[in-house]
């Protein structure tokens, strides 16, 4: 059923909140002693029950190996969502919340456990009004997805109730290539129909990530000017002064490109390029979303050695600490050819971005942590005021998605005085200034939106496989290459290798300044 | 700055006439250490006396969560001399990220005698341009209501609970609206008061299956505080006009009676009990009880379906947490019109 269906048949929803409804529902978190439970998952969980959207009628129940009982389950909880939370927790709150949390241990691969499951949640049902509703979440590593999968199918729990309906979660990363992710859809799929199933990008939970589309679309002024007529180049930037923090073992097989571009980047891309959907359905923006991964112009071997430059840090300092390179973190090889740096230009072949570059640059230990979009317009004709000796710079919007989320757009103003002097100002909008409450954190909107069964800001299994079979490529060249001679070191706290530089002055551009 | 919120005095004392140049003065001293914000013109009106004080308190509080423009208008019509004066005044607080102090301006106008007829002169004088007006009326409308005022107002906030002629100002308000240039939302504090009972009684019915409870309703019980009847009322209109139940007049009780779209009847006691603006609701549907009560000392309400229980935020009936609440919704408020039209049938 949709949400909508759910507005239009309860008329007391009429006029109470301006997005689709959650519904009752048990959900079942695997890996529920991982970090990811305890950090994001709960604390999410929490924070929506304390605003007051979380339906009353909703059951948490953690699986995973480790024996413990509900009540331990719930203690250490309640120690972690304190620390994690997004505003304090309440304990009268907790205390109510914490009635809705359940522990069910079994090992992932083990029939009995899941046979069990099914057991507890009818009784859940029954004593909860979960509704036969049932929302699998996979905080686990994707070499367990296949035996839960599995067994859910086996035990019965991946088909709705009557009435009701089974959806599951699956987080990142899908696959580590394009054959490892059609795998993994197919596995989903022998389980869950693409309609049940929900890839998480917490990139796109974000407040500014979801803005994008209100920024272009509902802003008549800039849509005419989005396109190859107005716009000289994109840059999206996501830099993080952080090096690998204890996530050596993942990130060692996975590298920058796979690890952020294939999924965060690329959906910022998407946002940022594609055609005004029909509707605001999931399908709808899904489809142009689609269009443009598949518009990005596929590379030869010859073009990536051009076009993409991939670096690794070495050490230096991040905010005037030493810290040691890459190949010196724990967990990673002495010889490590993974790259900590990627930066690409990359085209859109579609009518709207034709002749626009695209540079994508993302990072680790770089002086600044930051992700943004800037589009970068372009400059006034060379009449009137930059015709002699005035060199007018461009007038760029960006898109700041974090931290301190906003909009900013440089445009030229004439310095107060006598003489003719031209400077770039910046008109800066801060969502932290003018909107006084916090946002909800992305786990929360994304959550919420499983529940409701809006699945727009969720990966579709084209959109994955499509990004992969742009960046397959890249990754196999590099690894064909016998020495790995592309692979540049960039000393921490700087912003990455000089080559990365002379991408863009090639085309007489420069990467903005964070 | 100068002038503090803690104070909550109006602020510093300027003519009229040099309001932007002491604003920008105030400004040029603090050196650009501050950050304005303003997303709204807020304009106040009250003609309570000692009314100034008051409302720059609450002010402060406000732009704690909605960066503005306010204007806070305290007026006498009806003295004998003529007084008009102004303040400006500073709100700062450091912003949730903790990276700057966030500020929003209040310009404070005393208006007695015959110059409160200079109210709408005042407010468009003062407006931050390009940026929504929302007037915060408090108190009673007064009639006639300047057209020209109302013909720029985007949103009137008003509390229906402070009315002692409910259809009189309900028409007033209504009239307004129709001769204003532009279409003016109307947002009611004492609807915003039901946000969160609404909220528990509308998931009871959220799934499919408990839909066919809607035709089963026998009878809703409505325990509210001295003073907030307007607000039981209120619910009760909601009730009734999003499920289509009308108000049967031939029954002489004290309960209020209404028929559902089946011919069914439906009983609304309402009950006038110590404590919280809407202590309670119960909604009967045969042998299951759907109950919503606020929880002793804690601003949370215990919802129970049967023996299912769990709690949800209550909200806050004080008059900041309402007017923040208010503003971080907004909307059209159909859904509130209607339920104010059930409410001028029950009267």
């Amino acid at each position: 059923m949709s949400t909508s269906e759910t507005q239009q048949a309860n008329p007391l929803r009429e006029g109470l909140a301006t997005r689709a409804v959650p519904q009752a529902c048990s959900v079942v978190i695997f890996g529920a002693t991982g970090d990811l439970t305890m950090r994001k998952l709960i604390p999410a969980l929490y924070n929506i029950a304390a605003d007051g959207e979380l339906p009353p009628a909703v059951a948490v129940i953690g699986f995973a190996r480790r024996k413990k009982t509900d009540d331990e389950f719930r203690k250490e909880q309640e120690e972690s969502t304190k620390k994690f939370s997004r505003q304090p927790v309440r304990d009268e709150i907790w205390n109510s919340f914490a009635q809705a949390l359940f522990y069910h241990p079994s090992e992932f691969h083990d029939a009995a456990g899941y046979k069990s499951l099914a057991e507890r949640l009818e009784k859940i049902d029954r004593e909860r009004g979960t509704g036969g509703n049932r929302l699998f979440y996979l905080a686990v590593a994707p070499d367990q997805f296949e035996a839960i999968l599995k067994n859910l199918k086996e035990a019965g729990l991946n088909k709705p109730s009557e009435g009701g309906w089974a959806r599951v979660i699956v987080e990142k990363p899908f696959g580590t290539d394009l054959e490892t992710a059609r795998e993994l859809n197919t596995v989903v799929r022998t389980a869950f129909a693409e309609n049940q199933t929900y890839r998480i990008d917490h990139f796109l939970g974000k407040e500014t990530a979801q803005n994008i589309l209100v920024l272009r679309f509902a802003n008549a002024i800039f849509e005419p000017i989005w396109n190859g007529r107005y716009v000289d180049h994109i840059q999206i930037t996501a830099a993080e002064t952080l090096g690998v923090e204890g996530r050596a073992g993942y990130y060692e097989g996975a590298g920058a490109l796979r690890d952020m571009v294939q999924n965060h980047l690329l959906q910022l891309l998407c946002l940022v390029a594609m055609e005004p959907p029909t509707d605001l359905g999931a399908d709808s923006i899904r489809d142009e979303k689609v269009k443009i991964v598949r518009s990005l112009r596929r590379m030869t071997a010859e073009e990536i050695g051009r076009n993409v430059v991939r670096g690794q840090y070495s050490e230096g300092a991040i905010n005037g600490k030493d810290v040691p390179g890459y190949r010196s973190e724990k967990n990673v090889k002495p010889d490590s050819k993974t790259e900590t740096f990627v930066a690409l230009k990359v085209r859109v072949d579609d009518w709207r971005l034709a002749d626009v570059p695209i540079y994508i640059r993302v990072g680790k230990r770089l002086p600044k942590s930051g992700t943004e979009i800037s589009v970068h317009f372009k400059k006034a004709p060379a009449v009137l005021f930059n015709r002699e000796s005035v060199s007018l710079d461009q007038n760029v919007l960006v898109i700041r998605i974090q931290p301190d989320e906003g909009i900013s757009l440089r445009m030229q103003a004439k310095v107060p005085g006598t003489s003719f002097r031209i400077e770039p100002v910046k008109m800066d909008f801060h969502y932290g200034t003018s909107f006084g409450k916090a946002s909800p954190e992305a786990y929360e909107r994304l959550l919420l939106d499983a529940m409701s069964g809006d699945a727009t800001l969720f990966a579709r299994r084209d959109e994955v496989e499509e990004a992969w079979a742009f960046v397959d490529p890249i990754e196999q060249t590099w690894v064909a290459k016998e020495d790995q001679p592309g692979l540049f070191m960039y000393p921490a706290g700087s912003w990455g290798p000089e080559e990365a530089d002379e991408l863009l002055a090639r085309d007489g551009r420069a990467w903005r300044r964070l | 700055m100068p002038a503090t919120a803690e104070t909550f005095s109006p602020g510093i004392s300027v003519e009229i006439g040099k309001i932007d140049r002491e604003l920008k003065k105030l400004w040029a001293e603090d050196g650009g250490a501050k950050t304005r914000a303003s997303l709204i013109n807020l304009a106040v009106y009250s003609e309570a006396p000692g009314s100034l004080p008051v409302n720059t308190k609450m002010i402060s509080e406000i732009t704690e969560d909605h960066a503005c423009r306010a204007i806070v208008i305290g007026a006498n019509p009806g003295a004998t001399e003529n007084r008009v004066e102004a303040w400006i005044n500073v709100h700062c607080h450091v912003s949730r990220t903790g990276s700057k102090q966030v500020c929003s301006e209040q310009l404070s106008f005393l208006l007695e005698g015959p110059s409160a007829r200079l109210l709408p002169n005042i407010v468009f004088s003062q407006l931050d341009s390009d940026l929504p007006l929302y007037l915060w009326w408090q108190g009673e409308f007064s009639d006639p209501m300047d057209p020209q005022l109302w013909a720029w107002v985007d949103r009137v906030i008003y509390d229906s609970r402070d009315w002692n002629d409910f259809c009189g100002q309900m028409q007033r308000v209504e009239t307004a609206q129709a001769e204003a240039k532009q279409r003016i939302v109307l947002c009611d504090l004492n609807w915003t008061r039901l946000f969160q009972i609404r909220l528990a009684l509308a998931q009871f019915f959220d799934h499919p299956a408990a839909r066919a409870r809607f035709e089963e309703i026998e009878s809703v019980e409505i325990d509210f505080a001295p003073g907030f009847r307007s607000t039981a009322l209120l619910l009760t209109g909601w009730l009734a006009a999003q499920l289509r139940w009308t108000h049967d007049r031939q029954k002489a009780t004290n309960a209020l009676d209404f028929r559902g779209p089946s011919g069914r009847g439906i009983r609304v006691p309402l009950q006038e009990r110590a404590g919280e603006p809407i202590g309670r609701c119960v909604v009967r549907c045969g042998s299951l009880e759907f109950s919503v009560a606020h929880a002793e000392n804690v601003d949370l309400l215990d919802v129970a379906m049967g023996d299912r229980r769990c709690r949800m935020p209550a909200g806050q009936n004080d008059t900041v947490r309402l007017m923040s609440e208010e503003l971080m919704r907004g909307g059209p408020h159909h859904v509130y019109l209607r339920a104010m039209n059930c409410v001028r049938d029950l009267l």
